[in-house]
């Protein structure tokens, strides 16, 4: 157990504090009347708790504590998960402003050839993916900008 | 009305040209995620939940009933011909029925397969029809304190059932509360950590934190390995098992059957601890049990009997008490929310047409699942091929379809990225995403009844203890707490682990 594993409590322990101070100025009420901020404090207290635990017996332990490199950052592909995340934003960011059909086909496009799919198949797969999702939902009920 | 007319209504109900399409619609696109692994039932439901938006509360319960016990069939395809599970439901199916295939025997495996869930899925529904009524009777007296202590409940059992670290669990759990805090206060109506968006008023929705937990962080973590599956070469004949396979199953299901319900109805419980457990105990009750492992039909009769049958049984706390009791059936109670559906226990008295169309669309739904399991077995066999490089882009469209078509707002696309990458962070950490959605889902129920107690009692906590069902449903969660802590315990000790 590396020091990298205590990461996520730092985070919980970080919103444990958020939590109890921004409840804390909505108003936390009385036990027998609770305010909107009591029970967003009591988590916020509750997380403070239980994250601070596995840091207090990390450092009560360090010495004997395993300090293997960490697995969770080896098999991280960061390449195609940036691509995927940032084809995500950009059909987001495009999806209004240039409507449903023109924006998922470029998003389509990007993903089948980023992943590896022959120009042929990304090209036909897209088009007829945008055509059944369109008429799909578009029959369902849902409305596309 | 008496039961058999209510289920004659409810026939009536499925009757409808549109909710038998639905209802085939269902189990079809279920068995399809079941069959294809990298998206299981909790994914699918919430990728396929915006569908529904335009039809009726019961004709969308319908659909997605199909795909949740659709997926529980369609997973022991792929366990026993490629030792892959579709589903965590069918993991233990691979145990056995891939060495079934290996010995040339894969057709009497899904056949089995295919038997034992209609067996088990029918009698769930029937069990359902006799036990959701008088307990949705009792529930109607249920208070405030009672409900926070079900919900307790509810969320230490999906902790239990978590597995792994239970801290993370722990906290996992106490962050969905939170979450479920964000937008209106339900009792003062005052807005809570909006900072001013318009969006959040309302709450995080349900539909981008699933999709964001479950599909997106699931095409994240899938990125990092090449998904080659090795198809066993062998020719799938004689789907019908003979007469000792029968004789040799004929426990299992049985047993699998009750045991499933039973487990299903249970919070925290469902398809996955129904079918390890009814593994664990046919192997314990076996003769023979040094033949588990070895290509034993019972290994696969009895887990995917139980399956089913829990998939049935976990309607009840849902349409009885309005208590999800697993993920699954969380977003199950989301979806009545969206469509202005309360679940409660007034929800079979003021919705008939949902709890009896239901009812009757299982019946339906479960004869159309033998017919296209075992016939349409070549088409299931042929879509394994599919590569993941062209199913990906596929599963992000239909979670940023399903995001926005929620309100026509794109923040709520962006909010399912945000969840996305935290669910992806999570699961590198080994947080399990499922406390936390069974905690968002009900965090504003639990919340609501907690404060309600306060306030009837005057401030007193004893509130919780003067009730006979809340001190007993307490009870049975620090019962729960304390297992799990001296299990922890236990292991810290031994193997000096930190969380």
């Amino acid at each position: 157990m590396t020091r990298f594993y205590m990461i996520p409590f730092i985070f919980w322990i970080l919103l444990s504090f958020f939590a109890m101070i921004f409840s804390y100025k909505l108003d936390l009420g009385s036990l027998h009347n609770p305010g909107p901020g009591f029970t967003p404090f009591l988590l916020g207290l509750l997380l403070l708790a239980v994250s601070l635990y596995p840091m207090i017996r990390y450092f009560m332990k360090k010495k004997e504590a395993d300090e293997t490199p960490n697995e969770v950052c080896s098999q991280v592909n960061y390449r195609k998960i940036g691509f995927v995340l940032a084809s995500l934003l950009g059909y987001s960011f495009l999806f209004e402003r240039l409507g449903f059909v023109v924006s998922t086909s470029i998003f389509l496009v990007l993903l089948f050839r980023g992943m590896g799919n022959s120009w042929m198949s990304v090209l036909i797969g897209s088009a007829i993916t945008v055509f059944i999702t369109y008429f799909m939902f578009t029959f369902l009920g849902v409305r596309f900008p | 009305m008496d039961i058999f007319s209510n289920i004659l209504f409810g026939f009536k109900i499925v009757a409808d040209p549109l909710n038998l399409l639905l209802c085939f619609v269902g189990v079809f696109l279920g068995t399809l995620m079941g069959v294809l692994p990298g998206i299981g039932p909790t994914a699918g439901i919430s990728m396929l939940l915006p569908m529904t938006f335009g039809l009726s509360p019961e004709s969308s319960i319908i659909m997605l009933a199909g795909i949740y016990y659709g997926t529980q069939y369609g997973g022991s395809t792929t366990s026993i011909l490629v030792n892959i599970p579709g589903e965590a439901s069918s993991i233990v199916t691979c145990l056995d029925g891939y060495q079934m295939a290996k010995q040339g025997r894969a057709g009497p495996a899904l056949g089995m397969a295919a038997f034992g869930s209609l067996i088990g899925g029918t009698f769930s529904i029937l069990a359902l029809m006799f036990l959701a009524a008088p307990l949705a009777q009792i529930a109607v007296k249920f208070g405030p304190p009672e409900y926070f202590s079900l919900i307790c409940m509810a969320m230490v059992s999906s902790v239990y059932i978590a597995g792994g670290s239970f801290i993370k669990a722990v906290v996992m759990i106490i962050v969905g509360l939170l979450l479920g805090t964000v937008g209106m206060d339900p009792i003062l109506g005052r807005t809570r950590f909006t900072f001013g968006s318009g969006t959040l008023i309302d709450g995080i929705g349900l539909v981008p934190v699933a999709m964001g937990l479950f599909g997106v962080s699931e095409v994240l973590m899938n990125l990092e390995e090449s998904l080659e599956r090795v198809m066993l070469k062998v020719r799938v004949k004689n789907l019908l098992p003979n007469r000792e396979d029968w004789r040799r199953s004929i426990g299992p299901i049985s047993r699998g059957s009750i045991l499933g319900f039973f487990l299903g109805i249970l919070p925290g419980g469902g398809p996955i601890l129904a079918s390890f457990v009814s593994y664990a105990v046919e192997k314990k009750i076996s003769k023979n049990p040094e033949g588990f492992g070895q290509g034993a039909i019972e290994g696969v009769a009895g887990p995917e009997t139980a399956n089913n049958s829990a998939s049935g049984g976990s309607f009840v706390p849902l349409l009885a008490l309005g208590i999800p009791s697993n993920v699954v059936m969380a977003l199950f109670m989301g979806a009545l929310i969206i469509h202005n559906v309360t679940p409660g226990p007034n929800l079979i008295e003021q919705h008939p047409e949902i709890f009896w169309g239901v009812i009757a669309s299982m019946y339906v739904g479960n004869v159309m699942l033998l017919f296209l399991n075992l016939p349409l077995l070549g088409l299931w066999v042929r879509l394994l091929k599919v590569p993941y490089r062209i199913l990906m882009p596929l599963i992000l469209l239909f979670c940023v379809i399903g995001s926005y078509t929620l309100n026509n707002n794109i923040v709520e696309v962006i909010i399912m990225i945000i969840f996305g990458v935290v669910g992806y962070i999570m699961k590198k950490f080994d947080f399990e995403a499922a406390p936390l959605m069974v905690a968002f889902i009900l965090g504003p129920m639990w919340e609501t009844s907690f404060r309600q107690s306060l306030i009837m009692s005057g401030g007193r906590f004893s509130i919780f203890l003067l009730s006979p069902i809340s001190l007993v449903t307490l009870l049975i969660s620090m019962f729960f707490i304390v297992v799990m802590g001296l299990s922890y315990y236990r292991k810290a000790k031994a193997k000096e682990i930190i969380v």
